[in-house]
């Protein structure tokens, strides 16, 4: 009810105060809040319209208010993103972790972007891999949802809406990849977050007793911002972009999508399962890093854990 | 000529900051007071006079952004400064002034113009001065075709005092290509003597629904020209088709077909049945026949 | 209504029976009603505190309430499919142990899905189910199938109960409510013949319902699990396989309450050793079908050595984990019943009840087996820090609720013996429905050759 009602009185507002060439990015979410014709030059921000193109709007006309309800649900036009990850580049800093964490308020032992020590076979080296959702094209959690609080979007995004989600956990037991993760119990978050307006593009702030999982952030990139798993990376092993415009990104230098996934053999992992992920791994060649180097900031405890987990029982 | 501007600009900055520096070795061992990183960069987009931008780093905390403190900034003229305005700066600790049509600013006769910013510290960080002399110029994007092969053009001008104007060789410009998140890069090249770099457009290259893609040219960080940006909307790109995909899968809102009709027979036929037997229930509660001896119904 | 003196005879054994509480089933009331407050208490404890008193963490996302939950369902398999088909195939020895198995049905029915309920970490949204319930979830399969299946398991009971009731309305209670309450529910039912057809007819349609019906309601179950792309799970017979389990597990719990029902209601006269024997070889047989298809699982998955599938076999094999209880839930609670009942010499009253407990706890077990080591085993590496992420340990909590559920299950069934006989006091006798059905046949094979005889004749006058 409560927001249908946010919803509405936004509409309204449009409808009263913002000129036509505004109200056309009404459903990026973004409210504009004056917009006389500009006597000065202010910085102009990306913004994506509801067909899908990119526009620019004044950044001081923009105040942040997630998308919520039916909106959140259908995705970002012309969009499908995608993530690619270079396993070449990982040592295991954990940034990603630490980054995805701080944004989204979670405790330091929930993770919803995992990094994993694997070894194939016993006669091929270990190596880092890091493994947030991977939002499949047929998501096996969204198929056995009993109420349809997850979903995937036409932007390929597979998001969980924690108010609809009544945590049943058939979703967490239909994952193959242990991507998502289970409130057991009420977070400590800040002031600012536990009082947020709830939109499960933001899944801030999430909710006891309900399912939380990697979002691919669509709240940022509605405002051409890239996930903070992606910009914290030190070593730039994670790309983000669009597959529909081909550029992929991971912050400090862009590629094309279909030539990185080409050259480097790009690949799915576990695509038997024919889940197709929309996360691309680039195997773990011409390393930059030994794999040993993941293990520099980790305790004793830690190492030996992570080393005992890869020795394969039989 | 211009070999004389370039290192005389760039001479200026480096003056400036081992000043700053030397300042800051000094004031730090009576007051520890520290030092600030200073750097003014001009940037200029399409249709726009130009903007600078300051940044403010404190050394000592390794070289941590300078929020929230005012920088004001110059034009120089070779006798006087104008004073533009007074800027605060942000959490990346940039200040930036936008320069426009009432901005008085000192040009020498060739165009030149020297702005400076200058942050003047405070008890716990050294004042800060930065200087930049740049050229006013223009870069212009268009496009062209040639038999099959798509082009590029952007082209680079200096625009004198006296709105001459006058091709630039040997500038190199950047060609994006503007996604969602950054720019790709397809590509750079010099200027030639008429002042154009000419770029062959990437094949199958996807643009939005109408095939439209927007083209960045930028000239990054030039010593005299600062950096300039220029962009361009071509529909030279594949558009890309948005077929609003509704299934009825298992994955989606609505269940196939099959299953709604399988589940509606399944259940119909049961409750059929339950409501049959509820009638019958009635009908017996109904029956008022008196009783006939039991072992007569048996036999 | 008028009855016949076999019949009023076990009226009046059971009528008072009914009406007073022994000093040992005080006793019991006050057992069970602690381990329900235990209950209550570990439900205020999970509500206050939220899921984290449980054992269940990210990996092990259901525990013991999930196997409780298919233990319960399986259990509810005694009246649908032991009472349905004996009904339908008219046997006669069925009478005095039907009321029973129905009961069992309608109380596990109504006791298991409350499991699932203690499994929800928003039960503040359950109506949701309705709301958006998507069609294409097997957890809105099985609200659908379970919620019919308790419908039509409590009118099958009431349907069977008729008669019984509207004796008990005729007799004269010393509880006055009693009479009110059967008067009510006896419909006016008095025993003419409209009465018993109508009667009759609606048992026979649920006795053929109920039993597709609880084939369903499992299958479902299972497609939960099977559904899903996980070791010991994604299999194509897991249906079935539940389904014989289910059957299994409760013709050992219907053994169970009726060797507790003969012992302490003095029921000696009403069920004999001939129900047990017969009971038990039923018993033996669903045991060697639930060897056959462990049997088949098992084999194919280590046939076949998968990866993850042989992970949760090495699992279940290994001494260090559930190698004991794997043993004792595929081995000892299959084949001992099989081999005391088979051979006739060890066949008694008590060692088939003592066998049927030994299945029906070793099936308890393998539902834990299904459940854990699979969620245990997922296809990333386990690379937790957190032990209670890696193993699932029930905690207290857990066990109080499940010994809530069983001391409930036992207490509903005890106010039910206190309301309606627990052997049917009306017997009717079912000559007639075997008479009717031979003169049915005779009337077609009569009709078919008066057909054949007038085609012979008219293709004598075509020939001529």
């Amino acid at each position: 009810m409560e927001n249908e009602k946010n919803i509405k009185s936004r509409r309204d507002f449009f409808r009263k105060s913002v000129p036509l060439a505004i109200s056309a990015i009404g459903g990026v979410g973004l409210v504009a809040e004056s917009c006389q014709a500009a006597d000065q030059e202010e910085e102009k921000v990306p913004v994506l319209s509801q067909d899908g193109q990119l526009v620019y709007v004044d950044k001081s006309a923009m105040t942040n208010v997630p998308v919520t309800g039916q909106e959140a649900r259908q995705g970002i036009p012309g969009k499908k993103f995608v993530m690619i990850i270079d396993l070449a580049r990982c040592r295991n800093a954990r940034k990603c972790v630490s980054k995805c964490q701080e944004m989204h308020g979670l405790p330091s032992e929930d993770e919803w972007i995992k990094v994993f020590l694997m070894q194939d076979s016993d006669d091929t080296a270990p190596y880092w891999f890091p493994k947030p959702c991977f939002h499949c094209n047929q998501p096996p959690c969204v198929k056995v949802c009993p109420v349809g609080a997850t979903y995937k979007r036409t932007d390929g995004i597979v998001l969980v809406d924690n108010e609809r989600c009544i945590g049943c956990k058939f979703c967490m037991t239909a994952c193959p990849y242990s991507s998502r993760v289970f409130q057991w119990n009420e977070v400590e978050v800040s002031h600012e977050m536990a009082h947020a307006h709830y939109s499960p593009e933001t899944s801030v702030p999430s909710k006891v007793g309900t399912v939380g999982k990697c979002d691919f952030c669509p709240d940022m990139a509605r405002q051409g911002k890239l996930p903070d798993c992606v910009t914290g990376c030190p070593n730039g092993a994670i790309y983000f972009g669009d597959k529909n415009e081909d550029i992929v990104s991971n912050g400090t230098e862009s590629q094309r999508f279909s030539q990185l996934v080409h050259d480097r053999a790009g690949y799915h992992f576990m695509a038997e399962l024919g889940t197709e992920p929309n996360v691309y791994y680039l195997p773990p060649v011409d390393r930059l890093f030994d794999y040993e180097r993941g293990f520099n900031n980790l305790t004793d405890e830690q190492k030996e854990f992570y080393r005992n987990s890869i020795v394969k029982k039989h | 000529m211009s070999f004389r501007i370039r290192y005389g600009n760039r001479c200026i900055i480096w003056i400036s900051l081992i000043f700053i520096f030397a300042i800051g070795d000094i004031d730090a061992q009576n007051t520890k007071k520290k030092t600030i990183r200073s750097k003014i960069e001009y940037f200029k987009d399409q249709d726009q006079i130009g903007r600078l931008v300051t940044t403010l780093k404190v050394k000592e905390d390794r070289n941590a952004p300078l929020e929230g403190v005012l920088v004001h900034f110059y034009s120089i003229g070779d006798t006087s400064k104008i004073f533009f305005d007074s800027i605060s700066t942000n959490k990346e600790g940039q200040a930036i002034f936008v320069l426009n049509e009432s901005s008085n600013i000192y040009k020498d006769s060739l165009g030149l113009m020297t702005f400076e910013s200058e942050y003047l510290g405070n008890q716990e960080y050294l004042s800060a001065t930065s200087n930049i002399r740049v050229q006013t110029v223009e870069l212009s994007l268009s496009f062209f075709q040639k038999d099959t092969v798509k082009y590029i053009s952007a082209e680079v001008n200096e625009i004198r005092l006296d709105d001459a104007i006058v091709p630039v060789n040997g500038v190199d410009v950047f060609i994006y290509i503007q996604g969602t998140f950054s720019l790709l890069n397809i590509g750079d090249a010099e200027t030639n003597h008429e002042g154009k770099a000419i770029f062959e457009f990437p094949v199958e290259m996807p643009g939005d629904t109408n095939g439209l893609l927007t083209i960045v040219s930028k000239i990054e960080d030039h010593d005299l020209y600062g950096n300039l940006e220029s962009k361009g909307k071509i529909n030279w790109g594949k558009p890309i088709l948005l077929t609003p995909e509704k299934h009825r899968g298992l994955g989606d809102t609505d269940a196939p077909l099959w299953m709604v009709y399988t589940l509606i027979v399944l259940l119909s036929a049961v409750w059929f049945h339950y409501f049959y037997i509820i009638l019958m229930i009635i009908k017996i509660k109904l029956s008022r026949t008196k009783i006939p001896p039991v072992q007569e119904l048996i036999l | 209504m008028e009855l016949d003196s076999k019949s009023t005879r076990a009226l009046h054994f059971f009528a008072p029976q009914m009406e007073k509480i022994s000093k040992a089933g005080i006793i019991n009331i006050v057992i069970m009603l602690l381990f329900i407050l235990g209950g209550v208490y570990a439900l205020v404890v999970q509500i206050v505190k939220g899921h984290v008193v449980t054992g269940m963490r990210d990996n092990v996302v259901w525990g013991i309430y999930i196997a409780n939950f298919i233990f319960f369902i399986g259990i509810s398999y005694a009246g649908a499919l032991i009472s349905g088909i004996l009904h339908l195939l008219r046997v006669e020895w069925r009478t005095p142990i039907i009321r029973i198995a129905e009961i069992i049905t309608v109380v596990s029915t109504l006791i298991g899905p409350s499991y699932i309920l203690l499994c929800m970490g928003r039960l503040d949204r359950l109506h949701y189910l309705a709301l958006y319930g998507r069609i294409q979830s097997p957890i809105i399969w099985d609200v659908l199938a379970i919620s019919t299946y308790l419908i039509g398991s409590i009118i099958f009971l009431y349907l069977a109960t008729i008669r019984d009731l509207a004796a008990l309305r005729d007799y004269p209670f010393k509880q006055k409510w009693r009479n009110k309450v059967y008067r009510f529910l006896a419909v006016n039912f008095n025993g003419n013949s409209e009465q018993n057809r109508f009667l009759d007819r609606s048992l026979d349609i649920m006795s053929a319902i109920i039993i597709p019906l609880a084939v369903l309601v499992h299958s479902v179950l299972a497609w939960i699990f099977g559904m899903t792309l996980r070791p010991g799970w994604h299999s194509t017979i897991f249906a079935p396989y539940f389904v014989v389990a289910a059957v299994f597990s409760g013709t050992g719990v219907l053994i169970i309450a009726m060797w507790i029902f003969r012992r302490y209601f003095h029921l000696e006269t009403y069920i004999t050793k001939i129900h047990f024997n017969y009971l038990g070889i039923i018993l033996m047989i669903l045991g060697a079908l639930y060897a056959y298809f462990t049997f088949s699982e098992y084999l194919t998955s280590w046939y076949g050595s998968e990866t993850w599938e042989m992970e949760v076999l090495f699992k279940l094999f290994d001494q260090d984990e559930y190698w004991w209880w794997f043993f004792f839930a595929a081995f000892v609670g299959v084949l001992l019943p099989i081999i005391v009942i088979l051979i006739p010499r060890f066949r008694s009253i008590n060692s088939i009840t003592a066998v049927s407990v030994i299945a029906v706890l070793a099936l308890w077990v393998k539902r834990y087996l299904i459940i854990i080591p699979t969620l245990e085993t997922p296809l990333l590496p386990l690379q937790d820090l957190r032990p209670e992420y890696i193993h699932y340990q029930p905690t207290l909590v857990e066990w109080l609720l499940t010994f809530a559920g069983i001391a409930m299950f036992c207490f509903l069934f005890y106010l039910f013996a206190k309301f309606i006989p627990i052997v049917p006091v009306v017997k009717v006798k079912e000559g007639r429905n075997y008479a009717d059905l031979r003169k049915m046949v005779q009337n077609r094979i009569i009709k078919r050759k008066i057909k054949e005889l007038k085609l012979k004749e008219a293709q004598k006058m075509q020939n001529t």
